[in-house]
């Protein structure tokens, strides 16, 4: 698309404001979700579809069909939104094109199979503002997600985007800019929670006229995916977050890490900078404001590890993902020994809103400490799993009930994992619990970046420490030998428990090795390596100790501590469940009750998983 | 300097010293097996850790790396010191039980065997305190071996684990290695690094025929220094007796380059 | 398979593209991963030319070789399946994906079956959290995967068709 340098503020604002009259010509607009989820149920495939269908309905004029990124409801894709009245459909798919065309676009009218529906009344809803899952959000870093095509930076600019960098430019100095993002409250997304502000004015203060900015999209915690979303779904915001950052700190170089299993972030990434140079908002002189910055793409290598931040900036420089001790800040000290600012993705795309809608605005959102809102992605045994921003203060209750629609199957609520492998488990009697740092770290967990993983009565505890444990001893980059040696011991151990192997002093030996981890270990991933444990063992104890003196799994989870047969009752001789076995350990005739031989069955759990009628029991 | 207190003594520091060079230079004791005072900390082992107090706040800091400041105060032998201590120790068994030096530390501290599984093969020495490829590269510009792999399966080795046929044989490896994980043997002949596969060949001296030094490490001085190898291939005893015969007095006490 | 047999004349002129592309030695990372797109590994002799091209020791280059999960320095089979057990899809199902797969063609994660088309790998996270289970084979996502799909999403691949839709 043909670029068009934009030289001064009031270029700018023209051509803001007459992108913004030419798309409020269209009387409609067809939004599909181009997110990895959505893409992944063929919404790449809808859009001719629909262009081609609108042209022959001759609507070709008054209906636009654009992508947008991520709307965060991946497990309902392809997600197609109808504006300006925003008719939110579900699961659509190329057969269904037409039909949305000729009811909804031609005589608007709602399909009824593509809408949404209560998981609790059954009720269907037309408008994505009555969707459960969207009523009680307040997007604000998501604000463009299911608005915005990433692809198109005059997208971005039709809707005031770049606004708040040239009122920056305009209105504000350095110092002023710095004070307003202390003023907001804005703390670190992704897990770090500390204030914002003073992050950038630490940087400013430090010695050197060159610095740097950063974004970390390493975003490795498994069950996260807010990062991707906003970096696939809206660059532009994240951008010029950055840009007015380096503004405020002095920089004029920055860096966007972004891990290589998110293809579509990077590529839409890079495309946003492509455009952002063309249109002359990253260079020399942005705007005619005196103010250079230009920024550049890291891709990651598969290393969880270099989500911390020095060994991000290692991996920068060209170097493996290894951390070195931060008794020197890299703020004062970080690539190449300069002063570097490093943001998460989320934090950077608050920014721009910041200066848009005022401090007090963001400050009057929140609780007293944790102030604005947080994406979260919750996922697990939840009824609607996916993305949601809600403001900081709401209750776990509410989210995973009010948001999310309650527990997959209505099963009873376990525990919600929060903050990743770095956090802990915050178990059901505690779900009165706001949302915000403080009291998730005082329960023994963590916000982290925002991964909450809900999980029934039939998650079993101690395999999850275990995981994560094994998780991260997999990640550990190995360097300091509490946590290179430590994770591995600690692996062992749960290994022992969760097989039926376990024993008295066991449990001593895990706090043993949990005390070395956080205060031995030298970076981050190691010193909150032993928190799935600890946090475990807080609140699930009596798990620990039925695997260990009963050899027991109350959840029916740990394999040798379990045995699966056949029901003969409910059994109806299907033969699905041999047809999956991967041992070969199920055997039975047509129509009869089949039956598992033990001595081949490793209790994989497919049988269970696939079985119709219940007839698979786990005990 | 500045002024810190150790154990609650008094110590004065030079600026920008380490806690560990500062309670060195008063002989109070900490270990820290992956430190040298050849190459940058690498704090890595932990073994240094000790309490700092500056500003009401304590924490638990590997002293190697840790700058000193006016007014710190050290605890070097708190009781978490020392738990912190026993559990690397209980680790180091597991990770390298064929190693002396470990060992006998542990038993200082009272860890006469480990708790936990062994993961290391009975004569294992290494704890992966990268002394060795921090020498080779930072000190001695070569780089021919380093670290791969990451968590348990990292290990210091040589480019897809094959023999090093470029190693310059300096042995300085061998000597700064805390365990005895990497043993230099010489012989007439040459200088052998089993740890790299490496087997250098000794130069032999121009003017009496002894082999004296690895012949690749002369050339490798040899390029550094910009001069001809030839120069380089006289053995100290035969260089010192040239230098005498040049200066006209035999056998004489002046010190002469390279001696 | 196609990239083992290229020839590596052209290889010099593609690594010193490279090191401009991505800023000399200190995109190493990056270059590796684009010879690791082109050639499915990171044969020895380039690793050799990358050394020699940006000035670096080659024991620099296996170290962050072997560091990050994205390399390999040994050859992969055609198309690469990936299983999330990233949380979400280890607590709905992914390790059973893991077991199906070896029922379908033999192999468990970091091996490559006996023909050469396939390797198995498990990541970390995919970030697709909500289609849980979820498992790529090269670019392709399949969200949701039972067990019983696995059979059918591989038999596209062994018969050459990538289709969309297949598994779905």
């Amino acid at each position: 698309m043909p670029g068009t340098r934009i030289e001064t503020l009031p270029q700018l604002a023209a051509l803001q404001h007459d992108l913004q009259r030419a798309r409020s010509r269209w009387t409609r607009t067809v939004l599909i979700c181009g997110g990895t989820g959505c893409r992944a149920a063929g919404s790449a495939e809808l859009g001719p579809v629909f262009e081609r269908e609108i042209a022959n309905a001759g609507l070709g004029e008054q209906v636009n069909v654009r992508y947008t990124g991520c709307h965060g409801f991946c497990e309902r894709g392809a997600l197609v939104v109808i504006a300006p009245e925003r008719v939110w459909y579900q699961g659509v798919r190329l057969e269904d094109v037409s039909e949305i065309v000729s009811e909804t676009l031609l005589h608007d009218r709602p399909v009824d199979r593509l809408l949404y529906r209560e998981p609790m009344t059954g009720e269907t809803k037309v408008l994505e503002r009555d969707v459960g899952f969207y009523a009680r959000q307040m997007r604000v870093a998501l604000r463009y997600n299911g608005e915005v095509d990433p692809a198109d930076i005059e997208d971005y600019l039709s809707l005031g985007g770049y606004g708040a960098l040239a009122h920056v430019f305009e209105a504000m100095t350095p110092e002023q800019v710095i004070e307003e993002i202390k003023r907001s409250g804005l703390r670190g997304r992704g897990g770090g929670g500390f204030p914002t502000g003073r992050k950038w004015e630490t940087c400013r203060d430090a010695q050197g006229h060159l610095k740097y900015v950063v974004c970390n999209g390493d975003e490795g915690d498994p069950g996260a995916f807010m990062d991707r979303s906003i970096l696939e779904g809206n660059p532009h915001g994240v951008l010029e977050g950055m840009l007015i950052g380096s503004y405020a700190i002095g920089a004029s170089q920055g860096f966007v890490y972004v891990r290589y299993e998110y293809p579509l972030a990077l590529e839409n990434t890079a495309r946003a900078m492509d455009q952002a140079r063309e249109y002359g908002l990253l260079g020399d002189n942005i705007l005619g404001s005196g103010h250079s910055f230009d920024v550049e793409i890291v891709r990651g290598g598969g290393a969880f590890v270099c989500g911390e931040s020095t060994a991000l900036m290692a991996s920068i420089e060209g170097g493996v993902g290894e951390p070195r001790s931060k008794y020197v800040h890299t703020v004062e000290s970080g690539l190449w020994e300069r002063p570097t600012n490093l943001n998460n993705v989320e934090t950077w795309a608050n920014v721009p809103v910041i200066i848009e809608r005022g401090a007090d605005w963001f400050a009057s959102v929140g609780t007293e400490s944790s102030k604005g809102t947080k994406v979260f992605s919750v996922v697990g045994k939840v009824k609607n799993t996916g993305l949601v921003e809600v403001p900081m203060g709401m209750t776990l209750h509410e989210l995973v009930y009010d948001v999310c629609g309650g527990v997959a199957g209505d099963r009873e609520l376990k525990a919600i994992q929060t903050g990743g492998p770095s956090g802990g488990c915050i178990p059901a009697e505690l779900l009165h619990l706001p949302i915000d740092y403080e009291h998730l770290t005082e329960a023994g967990s963590m916000m982290g970046s925002g991964g909450m993983i809900v999980m029934d009565d039939r998650t079993c505890m101690v395999e999850l420490a275990r995981y994560f444990t094994s998780f991260l001893a997999d990640e550990s980059c190995g360097k300091c030998t509490p946590c290179r040696e430590g994770l591995h011991q600690m692996l062992q151990v749960l290994n022992g428990i969760t097989q039926g192997r376990g024993k008295d002093g066991d449990i001593e030996l895990l706090e043993d090795l949990a005390e070395l981890l956080t205060w031995g270990a030298l970076c981050g991933l190691g010193t909150t390596a032993a928190n799935p444990v600890l946090s475990t063992l807080r609140y699930f104890r009596p798990e620990y100790d039925a695997h260990i003196h009963e050899k027991k799994c109350p959840a029916g989870v740990c394999r040798e501590l379990v045995t699966y047969r056949v029901d003969p009752e409910a059994c109806t001789g299907c033969h699905l469940c041999a047809r999956n076995c991967p041992e070969d350990a199920i055997k039975g005739e047509p129509k009869k009750p089949h039956e598992i031989l033990t001595d081949r069955c490793v209790k994989c759990g497919i049988c269970f998983g696939v079985c119709k009628f219940d007839a698979v029991i786990v005990e | 300097m500045v002024t810190i207190t150790i154990n609650g003594k008094s110590v004065e520091a030079a600026e920008g010293a380490t806690v560990l060079q500062a309670a060195r230079s008063v002989g109070v004791e900490i270990p820290a097996l992956c430190y040298h005072p050849a190459v940058e900390p690498y704090a890595a082992c932990r073994l240094c850790l000790v309490e700092v107090t500056a500003d009401n706040r304590t924490r638990v800091v590997t002293s190697c790396n840790y700058t000193v400041r006016d007014g710190l105060a050290v605890e070097t032998d708190t009781e978490r010191i020392h738990r912190l201590r026993r559990g690397l120790l209980e680790l180091y068994l597991a990770q390298a039980p064929g190693s002396d030096v470990i060992r006998e530390l542990a038993a200082q501290y009272g860890i006469v065997q480990t708790r936990f599984q062994i993961r290391g093969d009975d004569d294992e020495k290494c704890i992966l305190c990268g002394l060795c490829e921090r020498v080779c590269r930072e000190l001695m510009g070569k780089g021919g071996i380093s670290f791969a792999f990451r968590g348990t399966e990292r290990t210091v080795t040589t480019p897809f684990a094959e023999p090093l046929t470029d190693c310059l044989g300096c042995g300085a490896c061998a000597f700064v290695c805390p365990t005895g994980a990497v043993v230099e043997r010489r012989s007439r002949e040459t200088v052998e690094l089993d740890a790299w596969g490496a087997e250098v060949p000794m130069a032999r001296c121009s003017v009496c025929g002894q082999a004296f030094a690895p012949a690749a490490g002369i050339e490798y001085a040899a390029n550094k220094l910009g001069i001809d190898a030839e120069e380089l291939c006289v053995c100290a005893g035969c260089r010192r007796l040239l230098h005498s015969r040049a200066l006209g007095k035999s056998g004489g006490h002046r010190r002469c380059p390279g001696e | 398979m196609q990239g083992q047999e290229r020839q590596e004349t052209d290889a010099d002129t593609d690594i010193a593209l490279l090191a401009e592309r991505y800023g000399g030695a200190r995109g190493l990372l990056s270059i590796l991963q684009d010879i690791q797109a082109e050639y499915n590994y990171l044969p020895r002799p380039l690793l050799g030319k990358v050394a020699a091209e940006l000035e670096l020791d080659l024991s620099h280059i296996y170290r962050l070789a072997t560091f990050f999960k994205a390399l390999s320095v040994k050859p992969r089979g055609k198309h690469l399946i990936r299983v999330c057990l990233g949380t979400a899809c280890y607590l709905r199902g992914g390790p059973q994906l893991v077991e199906s797969i070896r029922h379908a063609i033999g192999v468990r994660p970091g091996e490559t079956t006996s023909d050469t088309l396939f390797t198995l790998e498990t990541v970390n996270c995919l970030g697709a959290c909500a289609l849980a289970p979820v498992l790529m084979v090269d670019d392709r996502y399949y969200r949701q995967v039972t067990p019983d799909r696995v059979g059918r999403i591989l038999d596209a691949y062994r018969e050459g068709v990538s289709d969309s839709n297949a598994g779905d």
